[in-house]
């Protein structure tokens, strides 16, 4: 016998939901439909690996803006966003002395966005060490370094001393008098220790006071070097986060 | 078996099903929002602020004031009270290890996971950051010798004497340099039994003869190391020590928990204090200045 009731029609949004997440080429990317049932929630973060950072459920608590104020998250966004526009501003930018000025200077004037893009990258740099130091403090008010996450504290401040030393690599590269004369204040401070005080400055510099060695040994260190390092840093330090049961929680 | 220590450390809240929600929406939806406010904020004050571009470096015009980025600037602060070595390099490090330990101190998992979580922490806070924060202005004042011009000022002022200066016998007190220069070390040596101690402040001989090359062991300058070492030295260890004993006092202090928020916040006045001193109040000769009386010149 003939089944005389008809399936329902496709309403005109029904039909654009499933060209857009029901084809053969959106489902090779992403496993789940559009995630709009809990369980596809849940199956979104787990199978993405970015937001596999995440869990698939967090405490209600946690959600809440005045626990975290987002701020390591927002720490890692501006070292994502430096990362973006750091690799921009290298298409402009040569670290030799004849022709790190005049390549801002260029790129300031005569590329588009360059002076928008060379602020970016500056005032990012400004608000992650900024956004760092708010996170260690919420971090410290809220208890959260107390066990298991002694580990994980120390890790942050490691983290926090490789922002300082990105940000203060990055400052020498415009060559600049701004530039030339903090680093020269910096670096003397360090070669004002105690043991191995000349040492370290000299290993820094790449000589004796701030010249195209330092600018080179900046650039590098600035560019691929501590960048490499913070991100193992920070690999280890979300790991953490998720390894120690999440965020802090009262007992 | 595990000992009571490692229990307590593997202790975790248990796990309340009914009380968590997905991470897609209600925290992604959360993280999506605050970078968009921080991405079209940045590009709003990137649109409106340009970054500082001055001349090309020039290895032989000094600007001065010459100063380290912001961020240095604390550090570059307490250079100006203290021997070098102990602003740039010690005291930081000390600060940083400190800083790394207070996980290791305080170990009690009481209070972990909620704003402040002890009784007295909003108290311990509020005068931990704030006391810090005027203790550390008052001696940046008095270092800076502000006292003895405004005591000079005033004094003239009230008409109590016209040509009034800071008396030589508080000379001692007119900044930390005070107590090198303004006391007669000179004529600070006695006799004992017929040997004369000390009659060389400047010179006291230490170290033992081939131990060292180091002339600071050898012969110590003592009131150069008690202005520029023993009391900033001991500034930084006793005040902390004051600031708990006092709390303690008031009845605030109970568990470590209270004296690392105390300090802590405490550090945080004295960081801020200090940073915003270094950027906008040292101006020329690093001298003490309002921020609008500052202008960098090219020597
Ligand atoms: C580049 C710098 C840093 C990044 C990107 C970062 C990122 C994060 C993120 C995303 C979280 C998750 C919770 C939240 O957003 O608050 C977190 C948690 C945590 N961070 Fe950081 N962080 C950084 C620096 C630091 C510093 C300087 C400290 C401390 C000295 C620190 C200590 C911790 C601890 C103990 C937790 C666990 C908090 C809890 O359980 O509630 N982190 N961090």
């Amino acid at each position: 016998m003939a089944n005389l009731e008809r399936a329902p029609r496709k309403s005109f949004n029904d039909l654009i939901y499933d060209l857009i997440f029901k084809n053969y080429v959106w489902q090779s990317i992403f496993r789940t439909g559009y995630p709009n049932t809990p369980r596809n929630q849940m199956l979104a973060v787990a199978t993405n690996v970015f937001l596999h950072l995440h869990p698939t459920r967090i405490h209600r608590t946690h959600v809440k803006i005045t626990h975290t104020y987002c701020l390591g998250g927002l720490s890692f966004f501006m070292f994502l966003g430096l990362t973006v526009t750091g690799v921009l501003l290298m298409f402009y930018y040569v670290p030799s002395i004849e022709r790190a000025y005049q390549d801002i200077q260029v790129l300031e004037s005569n590329v588009r966005f360059g002076q928008l893009l060379r602020n970016m990258h500056r005032w990012m740099a400004h608000a992650m060490i900024i956004l760092v130091l708010l996170h260690m403090m919420r971090v410290f008010y809220t208890g959260a370094y107390k066990p298991p996450r002694e580990f994980n504290w120390v890790v942050g401040v490691v983290l926090f001393i490789l922002t300082l030393l990105l940000s203060f690599t990055g400052y020498l590269l415009p060559w600049d008098q701004l530039a030339f004369w903090a680093i020269t204040v910096g670096t003397t401070m360090v070669g004002s220790a105690p043991v191995l005080g000349d040492e370290s400055k000299f290993l820094l510099l790449g000589g004796f006071s701030v010249g195209p060695n330092a600018l080179i040994r900046f650039y590098t260190l600035h560019v691929i070097g501590l960048p490499l390092v913070i991100s193992i840093f920070m690999a280890v330090h979300f790991w953490r986060v998720r390894r120690d049961g999440g965020l802090a929680r009262p007992l | 078996m595990v000992s009571r220590a490692a229990a307590a450390i593997r202790t975790r809240p248990r796990r309340e099903r009914e009380a968590e929600v997905l991470v897609w929406p209600d925290l992604v939806f959360i993280e999506f929002i605050s970078a968009l406010i921080f991405s079209i904020a940045l590009m709003v004050l990137s649109a409106m602020v340009n970054a500082p571009l001055l001349n090309r470096a020039d290895p032989d015009t000094t600007p001065n004031p010459s100063k380290a980025p912001w961020y240095f600037l604390n550090l570059q602060e307490l250079l100006l009270h203290m021997e070098p070595a102990w602003a740039g390099v010690i005291v930081p490090t000390i600060a940083l290890v400190l800083l790394a330990a207070i996980p290791y101190w305080d170990r009690d998992q009481e209070g972990q996971g909620i704003w402040f979580g002890t009784k007295f922490a909003g108290r311990l806070t509020v005068f931990g950051f704030t006391a810090a924060t005027m203790v550390t202005s008052l001696l940046i004042i008095w270092d800076g010798s502000l006292h003895v011009v405004w005591t000079e000022n005033i004094i003239r002022g009230l008409g109590l004497n016209s040509d009034f200066t800071w008396p030589g016998g508080l000379d001692w007190f007119r900044n930390l340099r005070g107590f090198d220069t303004g006391i007669p070390w000179e004529s600070l040596g006695f006799t004992i039994g017929g040997f004369t101690m000390f009659d060389d402040w400047r010179a006291i001989p230490l170290g033992i003869p081939g131990t060292t090359t180091d002339p600071w062991l050898l012969n110590l300058n003592f009131p150069s190391f008690l202005s520029q070492q023993l009391i900033p030295v001991a500034t930084m260890v006793g005040l902390p020590v004051l600031f708990v004993l006092f709390c303690k006092m008031l009845g605030w202090i109970h568990t470590r928990r209270d004296i690392a928020l105390l300090i802590f916040s405490a550090f945080i006045g004295v960081y801020l204090t200090t940073t915003i001193v270094g950027t906008a109040f040292r101006g020329q000769g690093q001298d003490l200045k309002p921020p609008w009386d500052i202008v960098v010149l090219e020597e």
